[in-house]
């Protein structure tokens, strides 16, 4: 029971970053329609950066800002200069257009950083793990999961009291009546990107603290797929939840289904459970039931 | 029967799909089997090499076009069905005892067969959804079937390493650069032609009908379930095709050569070439393959100044192709085989502009 309830808050603590992410690549989709499979690439981007200017001296909030910045030009960047035309296009050019991207990033990020693990040194959090009611946690979970939720609230915050967070949220509902009342939907496009670029930045680095930071940290952004088609694509609640989940459930079934195969289950299990999903329940928890008509 | 198809106007629908229209098309088709059959005589081992990949890479994204490009399900996951045709022909030499083209041919049967069963939720998904379950078969079948059971039958770790001379095809070993040249040449040729003639029956119809509209079509009377699965079908047995090519190329077979990126590359590959064309093909793995080829030789000058350039080539490749997609997409959205297109409607008419 203790250790059930152990993998449960871990997988809680690791889903929360998972929930970063995967918030980022809804806010994506919500607002531009763009099915984005470069995520992963994006986390990688960002861990990197901020892990160059922590190994330059800075500390640690100074090189989390400089990443945030780094990613917000990037994310403005990359959606003006592949994504704006795209808008429209059928969905094989848009997927793979993205997925062309992620090819450069991941290529770009192997050539300059190289492919061996690299480590935040010193360690950015401490190290003696923490003992709640006979559990053991390490503290790095503990400081991403707090992380992690107050961004989640930050994020909420943003969408609904902010003025470009309300603007977004009125181009994903309705992208006419929000043009013509004076929301400019391109800068909408571009925020979510650079909001993307930027949840997955921190998820990358938060992530990198954990395990240490190599270019297979690019695989969590395939994790978020199963995420939100758990949570349903165009749903911001459901990309938290899922993300959770699939923390949750990477978890149980390491412990439980890893001992009686010969590895490897904590890997896929998302994907197997993410093809139970489609289907049963194609549209997720709570993403939009679409009817086609001829 | 003329020269060119300038002034000809089909009668009927035989002769408007008919192969061989102009003898003008006769002669272009002989001259390709005539340049393919003896290029081994004036090409050196390098030259052959990088046909060996183009010719691979053709038999690889083969299947995704049928799948993506005529049928209209999108496929992130071909790898694993090129990798069941390798694995299965592999160990059926290796283990089984079988002669190779035996082994290839059941490679193919379970190739189409696991593709089906991937193929499975098509029948109630498609878009972005079709997606994810075809990344999930490359991730279910690749990182941890082949990887986990599979790699570890007969005690061998991670990768089967073929014995010299063990593939023969009726008693001619096919062990080297040339044989497996004129082996990938000759399968390239049946299976494009297949593809080319299924495509213009009734199956091939179907196809594209449903690539067009699924639901118009279901409600004309194509079984769309049933020949969307039959496209699952033919699209992994040409995975097969490719998986069996592989094995004697390099005699040695691992997960790491069946990789998601090898699925996104194929993809891409048929992207550059042109979606919903046979020639598309053709073109993007010639253009994919000598490009990067071109840029290798590019390198190897630099490298004297900036020697990293040569260790993390590896990136450089995937930059450039992943950049080449990008490009591709946002200014020749077509594909090259649509530039061949208006390149043959200019000379057929010629000197007539109708």
């Amino acid at each position: 029971m203790r250790i059930l309830l152990e993998l449960v808050l871990s997988g809680i603590m690791v889903g929360s970053i998972y929930a970063l992410v995967a918030l980022g690549w809804t806010l994506i989709y919500k607002c531009s329609g763009v099915l984005n499979l470069a995520m992963g690439e994006l986390t990688l981007i960002g861990a990197y950066v901020c892990l160059t200017f922590y190994q330059w001296g800075f500390p640690f909030p100074v090189a989390v800002l400089a990443m945030l910045i780094m990613g917000f030009i990037l994310g403005l960047v990359t959606e003006r200069l592949f994504l704006r035309r795209m808008i429209g296009e059928p969905i094989l050019s848009v997927i793979m257009i993205t997925a062309g991207l992620s090819f450069f990033f991941r290529a770009v990020v192997g050539f300059v950083w190289g492919t061996d693990t690299v480590v935040f040194t010193p360690p950015v959090f401490p190290q003696e793990p923490v003992r709640f009611l006979g559990m053991v946690f390490g503290q790095v979970y503990l400081w991403s999961f707090v992380a992690a939720i107050v961004l989640l609230l930050v994020f909420v915050w943003f969408f609904e009291r902010g003025r470009w967070g309300l603007s977004m949220q009125a181009t994903a509902d309705d992208e006419m009546a929000a043009l013509s009342l004076g929301v400019s939907a391109k800068w909408v496009y571009a925020l979510a990107w650079a909001i993307a670029f930027m949840a997955a930045g921190v998820g990358g680095t938060l992530l990198g603290n954990i395990n240490g930071l190599n270019i297979s940290v690019g695989y969590l952004g395939l994790l978020v797929l199963p995420a939100v088609v758990l949570g349903g694509l165009n749903s911001i609640p459901g990309a938290i939840v899922g993300g959770i989940a699939i923390g949750v459930l990477q978890n149980l079934s390491d412990a439980y289904i890893g001992p009686l195969t010969q590895g490897g289950v904590k890997e896929i299990a998302p994907f197997v459970f993410m093809i139970a999903v489609l289907l049963i329940r194609p549209y997720g928890l709570w993403g939009w039931v679409r009817i086609e008509r001829v | 029967m003329t020269y060119r198809s300038s002034g000809v106007y089909h009668q009927t629908y035989a002769a408007s799909h008919a192969w061989w229209q102009t003898n003008f098309v006769r002669a272009k088709m002989a001259l390709l089997v005539l340049f393919v059959a003896t290029l081994p005589l004036y090409a050196n081992l390098y030259v052959i090499s990088v046909a060996n990949i183009v010719l691979y890479t053709m038999l690889s994204a083969l299947g995704v076009q049928l799948l993506t490009g005529y049928c209209g399900q999108i496929t992130l996951g071909h790898a694993a069905f090129i990798a069941v045709g390798a694995y299965v022909t592999a160990m059926g030499v290796l283990f089984w005892g079988l002669p190779y083209p035996l082994a290839a041919l059941l490679g193919c049967l379970l190739a189409g067969l696991w593709s089906v069963v991937f193929g499975l939720p098509s029948a109630r998904i498609k878009g972005f959804y079709q997606i994810m379950t075809t990344m999930a078969a490359q991730f279910i079948t690749v990182d941890f079937i082949i990887t986990h059971y599979v790699s570890r039958v007969g005690g061998r770790e991670h990768y089967f390493s073929l014995p010299p001379g063990t593939i023969t095809i009726g008693g001619w070993p096919v062990d080297s650069e040339v044989k497996v040249y004129y082996l990938a040449a000759v399968l390239t040729f049946v299976c494009f032609a297949a593809l080319a003639n299924l495509l213009r029956t009734k199956v091939g119809r179907a196809w594209i009908a449903i690539r067009d509209n699924d639901i118009a079509a279901e409600a004309m009377g194509v079984n769309v379930v049933a020949y969307k699965l039959l496209a699952f079908f033919a699209a992994g047995v040409l995975a097969g095709v490719a998986g069996a090519v592989w094995i004697p190329s390099l005699y040695f077979v691992s997960p790491e050569h069946f990789q998601l990126s090898w699925s996104v590359w194929i993809v891409g590959v048929i992207l550059i070439g042109g979606v919903g064309s046979l020639h598309g093909v053709a073109f993007g793995a010639i253009f994919v393959t000598v490009i990067l080829e071109l840029l290798k030789l590019a390198v190897i000058p630099l490298a004297e100044f900036y020697p990293a350039l040569t260790e993390r080539f590896l990136y450089l490749k995937e930059a450039a192709f992943g950049l080449a997609i990008v490009l591709f997409l946002l200014y020749e959205p077509r594909g090259l085989a649509y530039r061949w297109q208006q390149l043959k409607n200019y000379f057929n008419l010629w000197p007539y502009a109708y």
